[in-house]
């Protein structure tokens, strides 16, 4: 063997172990069940999301014979894009997921996503617009259209109305309301025991939240990754004052979901007053608690500003091109006022088209529940994500773990921030 | 024993070499090569170099990986010997009730690790587990445990000795067993107590169950995931953030292959230094 094909035979053999860098080939042929195309159907919930789901999509396979939709439960968010991406890089896609928005700019640049611009009715569909592409992310709309909206949301604050009525305070509407409410709010048992005036999952996307109210923006326009500059820094601090000077604020033990759901527990249970948390749990943490829920929007501090929540489905470009058809007529179908109105009525995510909020006006929806009617009216003070594929890189591995350390281990944030704006300096 | 043929031995070793270079010889190698890339699965690998490895140093993270990871398995390792030998001692006696007793504490090996995890969530839950509840009334100031960075590893570690405890008691216990009564009672005749005939007499016999018993308790603390994953994601603050669950935050949540091979290709050196470490520390014990 000549030097030049040993050094060919090396090239193949070193190229061979990124192979499923190439494999992101288009399956050729769609899956056909009982003469329907099955369309595969990652999705990312549990509880009552789960179980209102699974119902939708069993009537719309109900509701007509071309089409089967296959749900498949993957765990929460981070869970199934973990296993979509494995499963895209093994040439094994599904034909439709759902992902949350600071990571769609990334697979869009990765040309995993399906472009939808050119399918039936893509643009006509009247989506309310900070809640569709073109508006929940800045050039949103100059990007090809990838992302339709579906469960989507925003954080509001959720108190417990005995609670308020008892301490003499309202929903507070800025920073420094939520900091004397918190206090007034806090109880202390002589055994030990503490009621807690306020808590927040300490996570990105509070965190996002307080930075736009504090006067940042996470993304320059020219593309640098400034963390909101001294408005994250001051939102790091807002909370570790709650929680080690004021003591009127608990971080919740666990990570992403975890605490989440942690929170929402320990509201139920009344251990804490107040929250925030997604306009998601709206219908749940009114169905299981045994006292009034206030919803209310965030506070300010120089500005009203609150980031979208939720995902967007998106279509795999891998996915044969007959199960990506009949993969839109399940999105279009689910984009519907009537789909579209179920779906939000009994979670709490917000309607995402114009009809379906019209018609909830008309049936007096939001009169006879007007904590779903708070993240709607928020949607005013929304900042769009930046169209950032380093974004999600940014989220997950530079930013949240140092809010946990700000708040938890009392860093100073201005070093921590400075670490983390080089971090996302530094290629990926 | 001379072989027939020369060839008769590799015929012998060929199935566990073939098994070795496959699963990891080769994947070791393939980390090694990949940790000089930049790669996300989906967009096509770049060349960078040691820049995955400066990352990970970067801010001493991977230092903290590597001595919180050694601490974890110092405290797996001494508690489950510990508590492993007491019990044996304790539990080596006839009569169904002492049987009864090591069935209950083998039990816990037997369950699963996620089940082990999803129990000790509800026992350590900050808003009504017993284990806080129990230290309130011992006078001790409300804490959440997983929720505490200073807290969160010991505890992931208790967890880990409860669950391995069992494993040590019983190899300890077949250990004691080998032991011969008829030196025990020599050493007994000749006036030694009971510390004294465990000190020089039971001890020593037990040193290679012991050192069995250290070594599989140290392998299974540095493959530890499943009580990471479902316990605390490696929160809080990263505290718990142990070498496999790295790696597989690397790969998987922050989409970075290359940072996660770095990781797997340190994490096998360290595994090489203290594999190394024990295996001298075994040859210096068998020189005269």
């Amino acid at each position: 063997m000549s030097r030049l094909a040993r050094r060919d035979l090396l090239r193949a053999s070193l190229a061979g172990l990124f192979v499923p860098a190439v494999a992101c080939r288009q399956r050729a042929r769609p899956e056909m069940r009982d003469g329907r195309v099955v369309v595969t159907f990652w999705y990312a919930y549990g509880d009552l999301t789960r179980k209102v789901l699974l119902d939708l999509v069993e009537q719309y396979n109900a509701s007509q014979s071309r089409v089967v939709v296959d749900a498949v439960h993957q765990g929460d968010y981070y869970e199934c894009l973990a296993k979509l991406r494995t499963a895209i890089a093994a040439g094994a896609a599904p034909t439709l997921s759902h992902l949350v928005c600071e990571v769609v700019p990334y697979l869009a640049r990765a040309g995993v996503l399906e472009p939808l611009d050119a399918y039936d009715g893509a643009h006509a569909i009247p989506f309310v617009p900070a809640l569709a592409q073109a508006g929940a992310f800045e050039g949103g709309d100059r990007e090809p259209l990838v992302a339709i909206p579906f469960n989507r949301s925003t954080p509001i604050v959720f108190a417990n109305a005995y609670a308020l009525q008892q301490a003499g305070v309202r929903p507070p509407r800025t920073w420094d309301e939520l900091e004397s409410a918190a206090r007034a709010l806090t109880r202390r048992s002589p055994s030990g025991e503490v009621r807690w005036g306020f808590e927040v999952p300490i996570s990105w996307w509070y965190w996002v939240a307080m930075v736009g109210q504090a006067g940042g923006r996470l993304v320059e326009s020219g593309g640098r990754v400034t963390l909101g500059g001294e408005a994250g820094e001051k939102a790091i601090r807002f909370w570790q004052r709650l929680v080690s000077e004021d003591h009127v604020m608990r971080p919740p033990p666990g990570r992403d979901y975890q605490a989440w759901q942690s929170s929402n527990e320990s509201f139920l249970q009344e251990r804490i007053a107040m929250m925030w948390s997604s306009t998601a749990f709206v219908r749940y943490l009114e169905n299981n608690a045994r006292f009034p829920v206030v919803a209310a929007p965030l506070p300010a501090d120089v500005r009203a500003s609150v980031p979208t929540g939720g995902t967007m489905f998106v279509l795999m470009r891998a996915a044969p091109d007959a199960e990506k058809q009949a993969a839109w007529d399940f999105v279009r179908w689910m984009c519907e006022p009537e789909q579209t109105i179920a779906w939000s009525t009994r979670t709490g995510y917000m309607p995402v088209t114009r009809p379906a909020v019209q018609r909830l006006i008309e049936r007096g929806w939001y009169v006879g529940h007007p904590n779903d009617r708070v993240a709607y009216d928020q949607l005013a003070d929304v900042a769009p994500w930046p169209w950032a594929p380093d974004l999600f890189r940014v989220e997950r591995d530079i930013v949240e773990p140092r809010l946990e350390e700000a708040v938890l281990t009392g860093r100073d944030a201005h070093e921590l921030m400075d670490e983390a704006r080089a971090e996302a300096q530094r290629p990926a | 024993m001379r072989p027939r043929a020369p060839w008769h031995p590799w015929a012998m070793l060929g199935p566990t070499i073939a098994l070795l270079v496959g699963f990891f010889v080769v994947p070791v190698g393939v980390a090694a090569y990949e940790s000089l890339f930049s790669w996300d699965l989906l967009t096509p690998p770049r060349y960078v170099g040691g820049a995955n490895y400066a990352a990970l140093a970067a801010h001493g993270q991977l230092l903290n990986i590597a001595l919180r990871t050694l601490g974890y398995s110092v405290l797996v390792v001494a508690g489950t010997m510990t508590l492993g030998l007491a019990l044996a001692l304790l539990l080596d006696r006839p009569g169904r009730f002492y049987a009864f007793v090591r069935a209950c504490v083998f039990s816990a090996y037997v369950v699963s690790w996620v089940a082990v995890a999803l129990l000790w969530m509800w026992l350590l839950d900050g808003n009504g587990g017993i284990v806080g509840r129990l230290l309130r009334v011992l006078g001790a100031p409300p804490v959440a445990i997983l929720g505490d960075p200073r807290w969160a590893l010991p505890a992931l570690a208790v967890v880990g000795v409860w669950k391995l405890t069992g494993y040590a008691m019983i190899i300890f216990l077949a250990g004691l067993q080998a032991v011969p009564r008829s030196l025990l009672e020599a050493a007994a005749l000749d006036g030694a107590g009971a510390w004294n005939r465990f000190r020089h007499v039971t001890m020593p016999l037990l040193a290679p169950t012991a050192a069995f018993v250290a070594t599989t308790s140290l392998v299974t603390s540095f493959q530890a995931f499943d009580v990471v994953r479902i316990m605390t994601q490696g929160g809080p603050a990263r505290s718990t953030e142990l070498f496999v669950y790295a790696i597989y935050e690397q790969i998987f949540l922050d989409l970075s292959v290359g940072r996660a091979s770095a990781l797997t290709v340190v994490f096998f050196v360290m595994l090489l230094a203290v594999a190394g470490m024990q295996l001298r520390a075994w040859r210096l014990r068998g020189q005269p």
